[in-house]
């Protein structure tokens, strides 16, 4: 017997989630553009969309976020620190790759210093996959070695029936299970099936690709400035990832007041690895697209186990010149290692 | 009773001729609202539209920009480009929904301290009766930066 | 023949008699309705080339690639009036010899392509003349029509809303064959004009001073707009822009290789209604 959540009682769920003190968020489609954004009810949610153009990464390491303020005057220096936010919140019908990312993230921000921002979200944040019966020509899930119903970072686990009426429950942290205790009387019991998962098909051999960059030799071979010409150096496939992290510290101001900011940073760039001397160890686009591929299946793994990409093929779906981890990894595997 | 409201209004004005103008009002002993703060440039052509955003931004009311007459450019058409890049602004801000009445450009000479006199009473009038500039207010405060002081 | 078939045929041409070093043009994308860029080198890689009304890029920003002209040889590209008209704006602006940029021209609506006859940026004039000729009364983006119509304090919110989701991930400005700048403004930080942080205060910063610096520049190919992953409507700025300056100073980007650009120009007479 399994427990199942019927569509129509969603609109009781959101209105019990919110009372309870919960932010329910999920995926909206606003205008031309899809996101996760706070939803008030049931109807405000879009499961029809495949995957919101913009990841989960955001509700966790915002674009911008203050870390530090400034006032001077004319005897003192007031400084003030800005705390994580401790908004308790739900994430309703995220998707498997985006619940992965944040999982293949964990390591990396608290390795060697753990990052309060980061992981005060994580901790009073649910999350809520729903399994995907849906996938485009993007979705690279499978060669990545995860599935459209991967568990990795997800706190509760839906499957969509295959009547279309709701979902089978599987609940699967402690996190999880609070916050579906709030609703445990509007679940029902029963027999249904589910409805038969996306077929994502396997687009390259992940070990393949991996022995491939593991060789020192590869290094400086001239497949990457050739995969890369037509790369333009916008940073949309990093700010779109679920996994890239990198940022970097801004200050804005003057002298008599200012902010010191976390900003979203992307390898992408030139200016990212600029010195102050004007030297660039990192000077064309080829190199700084291997940066990207080896980072995220080389250096990354090598550090903490775990490639640091979970297969959303937004990289891809977005990229104004349709390059992408696909098209790259799929080249590598018909190299010889 | 709350205090009336005097708006800041910030002028970029070129050493030339406003600026020159300016001190001639100041030594004519005009008298004139004291709530412009002038920023002295070396011609209209140096003044880029960030410095009216920036303004505006860091707390302006109101914006004025003037330099010499068509024609008397010490550099001789400095003031002939910054016309073009005026009008283009314009249309920009506009376009963007930012209030284009807050923003005045003129031409006043090194001779014209009356001109000068009268058109920073009469742009202090216009600001005041607009009132401040909040539309921005919203933004600056998303940002969480400590207020300016 | 098919257009696809004749310009392969040319391109093979070009690149055997070494007329060019290389090729700019289109290849099959990820799904059926996607091109990608595609850089020919040899006569056999011509085969790859796919020229149909999929074809919307405006490839031109390829040429002003560090180096990739330098060594005085030409390159052939494949580039839609708007295309053209972007090299006739480069060349104005010093960034590149026209005579190293050989045109394989084309246009057509979403259906199908027709070849352009011409080699040199300038045997186009007499088409791009034409576009320049109908531009008031080709027919206006409705969107742009409504936004016309709200008042100021609707059209700051109506931008508010669509600069908010910016993520300044600079897609719009990588894409844009007329963002060439080495260190661009928003890269400066003495001073910094532009917050670099993604507030909505800072991408409203980024948008107008982005705007500002294509009016009278942009040519209106949409490479943008279609580049921009939160999909802000980034070319109704650029057609208003477009418009005023043409309005204005009768200004039409591209028009030649030695049109002077609008903005660093100036007539003694150029109108000044707004100025007291």
């Amino acid at each position: 017997m399994t427990r199942i959540l019927l569509s129509d009682k969603l609109d009781n769920c959101v209105a019990r989630w919110r009372k309870a003190g919960l932010t329910v968020i999920g995926p909206v489609k606003k205008e031309t553009s899809s996101s996760y954004a706070t939803v008030e009810k049931a109807a405000d949610f879009d499961f029809g969309i495949v995957l919101p153009d913009r990841s989960i990464k955001g509700l966790f390491f915002p674009q911008t976020e203050p870390m530090m303020g400034y006032t001077i005057k004319k005897q003192d220096i007031a400084t003030n620190d800005f705390a994580p936010p401790t908004e308790k919140r739900i994430i309703f019908g995220a998707r498997s790759c985006d619940a992965s990312g944040l999982a293949i993230d964990d390591p990396l921000f608290g390795w060697d210093y753990k990052d309060d921002f980061w992981f005060q979200r994580r901790n009073e944040t649910v999350i809520v996959t729903i399994a995907c019966t849906k996938a485009d020509d993007f979705c690279m899930c499978t060669s990545l070695k995860l599935a459209p119903d991967s568990t990795k970072g997800s706190d509760v686990l839906l499957r969509p029936l295959q009547n279309n009426k709701g979902w089978l429950v599987e609940e699967l942290t402690d996190r999880g299970r609070e916050a579906f205790k709030e609703i445990a009387d509007l679940l029902l019991d029963g027999s249904e099936q589910a409805a038969p998962l996306a077929v994502v098909p396997e687009k390259f051999n992940l070990d393949a690709c991996v022995a491939w960059l593991k060789n020192p030799e590869n290094f400086d071979s001239t497949f990457w400035k050739e995969i890369s010409m037509r790369c333009i150096g916008c940073g949309s496939c990093t700010f779109l990832c679920p996994t890239c992290h990198c940022f970097d510290f801004q200050d804005e101001g003057d002298t008599y007041s200012g902010i010191r900011r976390k900003n979203w940073d992307s390898c992408s760039f030139s200016l990212f690895t600029m010195h102050t001397s004007g030297h660039n160890p990192r000077s064309t686009q080829s190199a700084r697209w291997r940066q990207r591929i080896m980072h995220k299946f080389n250096y990354f793994p090598g550090k903490f186990s775990v490639n640091s990409c979970s297969g959303c093929g937004r990289c891809t779906r977005q990229c104004p010149v349709d390059m992408g981890i696909t098209e790259t990894l799929q080249a590598i595997s018909t190299l010889k290692p | 009773m709350s205090e009336p409201f005097e708006p800041k209004i910030v002028a970029f004005v070129c050493t030339y001729c406003t600026y020159a103008g300016a001190d001639l009002a100041g030594t004519s002993r005009l008298k004139y609202a004291p709530n412009v703060r002038i920023v002295r440039l070396p011609c209209t052509g140096r003044i880029s539209p960030m410095f009216i955003l920036k303004a505006l931004q860091k707390g302006a009311d109101g914006v004025l920009v003037s330099g010499c007459h068509p024609g008397d450019c010490h550099f001789t058409h400095g003031n002939y480009h910054a016309r073009r890049r005026w009008t283009v602004f314009r249309a920009l801000l506009e376009f963007t929904g930012i209030p284009l009445e807050r923003v005045k450009f003129s031409w006043i000479s090194a001779a014209e301290g009356g001109k000068f006199a009268d058109f920073m009473n009469s742009v202090t009038e216009d600001i005041r009766k607009l009132g401040p500039f909040d539309q921005y207010q919203g933004l600056i405060n998303e940002t969480e930066a400590p207020a300016t002081l | 023949m098919s257009i696809q078939e004749q310009y392969k045929k040319r391109v093979r041409e070009l690149l055997s008699s070494g007329a060019v070093k290389m090729v700019i043009g289109y290849q099959a994308g990820t799904t059926a309705d996607r091109r990608r860029p595609l850089f020919i080198r040899t006569p056999e890689e011509a085969e790859k080339l796919v020229l149909d009304s999929a074809c919307i890029a405006n490839l031109s920003g390829y040429l002003v690639t560090e180096g990739l002209l330098s060594d005085e040889k030409s390159v052939g590209i494949f580039l839609r009036p708007d295309g053209i008209r972007s090299i006739n704006i480069l060349a104005a602006e010093a960034q590149l010899n026209p005579e190293q940029v050989v045109i394989l021209g084309f246009d057509g609506n979403d259906k199908e392509v027709t070849a352009l006859q011409g080699e040199k940026a300038r045997d186009f004039s007499a088409i791009i003349a034409s576009i320049k000729e109908h531009a008031p009364e080709a027919p206006r983006n409705p969107q742009l029509e409504q936004i016309e119509k709200m008042s100021p304090k609707e059209r700051f919110a109506f931008w508010q809303a669509e600069f908010s989701r910016c993520i300044k991930c600079y897609a719009c400005r990588q894409a844009c064959p007329m963002c060439y700048c080495r260190r661009c403004i928003v890269d400066s930080n003495q001073p910094q004009w532009v917050n670099t942080s993604s507030h909505t205060l800072g991408n409203l910063e980024w948008n107008v001073v982005r705007a500002f610096h294509l009016s009278g520049r942009c040519v209106g190919c949409g490479n943008c707009d279609r580049a921009c992953p939160v999909n802000i409507p980034l070319r109704l700025i650029n057609a208003k822009m477009a418009g005023e300056v043409l309005g204005a100073f009768d200004h039409f980007a591209g028009m030649s290789e030695t049109q002077e650009p609008v903005l660093a120009s100036f007539k003694k007479d150029d109108s000044e209604t707004f100025i007291l």
